[in-house]
């Protein structure tokens, strides 16, 4: 049996498989379309102060091989995420990370506040990159300064890892990654959407509501594992990888580039499970290539 | 009513049949999981391909089902990449079918009339409903079908098993009734008979919006079956919402199609159409 362990920072994974925020739900949804616990951790969607409503449909616009999303953070919001949802992930013998989301650094802040004192909550994934809301959201992770500055506010109030999520809708991405880093992050996750839109020819009306959307999907792959590289090459920190992973060689690309762990999203959408067979691949992978452990890949890109 | 939560399947197509030269297939499939566990209104979500390009799954009405034999159908239309796809399924297929999903109608026990109204390949669900209103009670069911033209029409042979009323109606009036299928309901609902009816929907929004108000004119029960783009069917993408007047809280919010419908409350939706 090959070693899939990672450690990011206190964080302990039993193997680098995730599930990525919003892509997931509360992980209650799948209960019967996957075993939950051959997962390496669950990234709840994004909780907010107050729960919130979403955006007006359509939210959803298909291409091919990728999709548009603006869900607009459509969330239970704190309270009931610790008393309905949470009940039900602090069961699962897999890490549970909570993706915090808010319009100021404060609502961060108030978020994490009330989320700390649960024990079943391994680490925070800091959405700092949503392009589906007016406020907040995209603009921490557009300007290194802010980025840093709300970091280490939420660094100093709280002790479990931070992960802050980072957008590819920007020149330099290995600026805002050395800026979490600088304010205090364990990790940085990418990517989070790209900004994406469609237009109906018919009713020459966008195909999302909001206009502009969140891309993702097998199409985004190549832009996300060139962000992981350029982060990967300038700044000393974990990166766990993101954007279009569907199998198991697109999660090995990610590992070679240098991501010490992914996030598997769309691909939930048409099979659940696809986190859980990727595990068994990886495992088999690593028997049958003699490799002893995960580590042994991640970051052995021959250039 | 059931809320277990979704299982994915691998199904065998036992036929996949053409209905009508305007692209209408009936496709039966085995899965005796789904025949004996889902209940009408309920639908599947269909993994039409296994290549990047249609990526998401394409969701689709049950349309009856056999629990004995195991089997259950869907009707559905070519009108895309994935209803192309599925044009080509043959006997012994295996495909990878989510379901049951959603929330169906509500058969009140004791329901003494039935109204099912089917707007073109809005008929999908109205055979199973059919089979579950006369199982679970001995309502006097009609059916009102409404579709473009004659070929159409071959849909409704689905409830040729069944010994209720049918009223067919074609829009360029080739056969049937002509003109919209709610001319002849108007005409039925405003003879007053002595028990009203409970109106079941299922079709386009602007004729579910019709359905909506004539639901309330004629102050009778309307449940409708509503469609959204689905980017999951079971919850997890929060892709799908329906607006919905909450009359407890008195404010408008959203549901999700696919967990709290699709079929909902005809007082409680709010359409666009
Ligand atoms: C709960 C539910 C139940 C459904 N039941 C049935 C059914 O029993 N029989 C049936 O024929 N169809 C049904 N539909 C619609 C069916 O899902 C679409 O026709 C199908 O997804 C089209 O796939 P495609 O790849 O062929 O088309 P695409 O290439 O994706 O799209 C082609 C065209 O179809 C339209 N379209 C795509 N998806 C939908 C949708 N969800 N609703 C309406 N229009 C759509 C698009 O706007 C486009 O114009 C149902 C939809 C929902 C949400
Ligand atoms: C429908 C949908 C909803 C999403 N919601 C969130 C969210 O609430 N918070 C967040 O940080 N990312 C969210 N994301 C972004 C994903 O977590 C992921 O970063 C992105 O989709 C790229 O990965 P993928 O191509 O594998 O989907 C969402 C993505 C989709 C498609
Ligand atoms: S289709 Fe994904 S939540 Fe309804």
């Amino acid at each position: 049996m090959a070693d899939l362990s990672v450690s990011i920072g206190k964080l302990k994974l039993k193997n680098p498989v995730l599930v990525a925020s919003g892509t997931f739900g509360y992980g209650q949804e799948s209960r019967a379309l996957t075993d939950l616990n051959a997962l390496g951790g669950i990234v709840t969607k994004s909780v907010t102060l107050k729960r919130r409503d979403g955006n007006p449909p359509p939210r959803i616009f298909e291409l091919p091989a990728g999709m548009l999303n603006s869900i607009g953070l459509a969330n239970v919001g704190v309270d009931t995420f610790i008393s309905e949802k949470l009940p039900f992930l602090s069961e699962l013998s897999t890490a549970i990370i909570a993706n915090v989301a808010g319009s100021t650094p404060e609502e961060y802040l108030q978020v994490i506040e009330k989320l700390d004192e649960h024990d079943s909550i391994s680490a925070y994934e800091l959405n700092f990159s949503c392009p589906n809301v007016k406020q907040g959201g995209l603009a921490f992770s557009q300007d290194p300064k802010v980025t840093q500055q709300v970091t280490r506010m939420l660094r100093d109030i709280t002790e479990k890892p931070l992960i802050a999520k980072l957008t590819p809708n920007i020149t330099r991405v290995s600026e805002i990654a050395q800026a979490a880093k600088d304010g205090g992050a364990d990790a940085v996750s990418l990517i989070n959407t790209l900004v994406g839109m469609a237009v109906n020819t018919q009713t020459r009306k966008p195909q999302v509501h909001t206009v502009t959307a969140g891309y993702s999907g097998p199409a985004v792959k190549p832009v996300a594992l060139a962000k992981v590289f350029e982060v990967v090459q300038n700044v000393d920190i974990p990166v766990v990888g993101i954007g279009g992973i569907m199998n198991l060689n697109d999660a090995l690309e990610f590992f070679i580039t240098g991501a010490c762990a992914v996030q598997v999203g769309t691909a939930n959408f048409i099979d659940p499970s696809t986190g859980e067979k990727m595990v068994g691949g990886l495992n088999d992978y690593c028997n049958g290539n003699g490799i002893d452990a995960i580590s042994e890949i991640v970051g052995s890109l021959k250039l | 009513m059931i809320c277990s939560p979704p299982k994915s399947h691998d199904c065998i197509v036992l036929s996949n049949k053409r209905l009508s030269e305007n692209s209408i297939y009936l496709t039966r499939l085995h899965c005796p999981d789904i025949a004996q566990n889902s209940s009408s209104g309920q639908f599947v979500n269909i993994k039409v391909s296994n290549e990047l390009s249609p990526l998401l799954r394409r969701p689709f009405s049950i349309c009856k089902v056999d629990k004995a034999e195991g089997w259950f159908e869907v009707l559905w239309q070519i009108v895309g990449r994935g209803t192309t796809l599925m044009a080509g399924y043959k006997v012994d297929d295996v495909i990878n079918i989510i379901g049951p999903l959603g929330h169906g109608f509500h058969i009140k026990s004791g329901i003494e009339s039935a109204i099912l109204v089917g707007g073109g390949l809005g008929i999908a669900p109205l055979p199973f409903l059919c089979q579950d209103i006369l199982e679970k009670s001995s309502a006097n069911i009609a059916v009102y079908v409404g579709v473009r033209t004659k070929a159409d029409l071959a849909m409704a042979e689905l409830f040729n098993d069944f010994d209720i009323n049918i009223i067919q109606c074609t829009e360029d009036g080739s056969a049937g009734i002509q003109g919209y299928v709610t001319k002849p309901l108007i005409e039925k609902l405003a003879s007053k008979s002595s028990v009203p009816p409970v109106l079941f929907s299922c079709g386009p929004e602007v004729f579910l919006k019709r359905m909506v108000d004539i639901s309330s004119e004629f102050d009778v029960e309307g449940q409708i079956s509503v469609e959204s783009v689905m980017g999951c069917g079971f919850g997890i993408c929060v892709g799908c919402p329906v607006e919905v007047q909450d009359y407890a809280e008195g404010e408008r919010k959203y549901k999700l199609t696919c967990i709290d419908g699709p079929v909902f409350d005809s007082r409680e939706v709010l359409l666009v159409g």
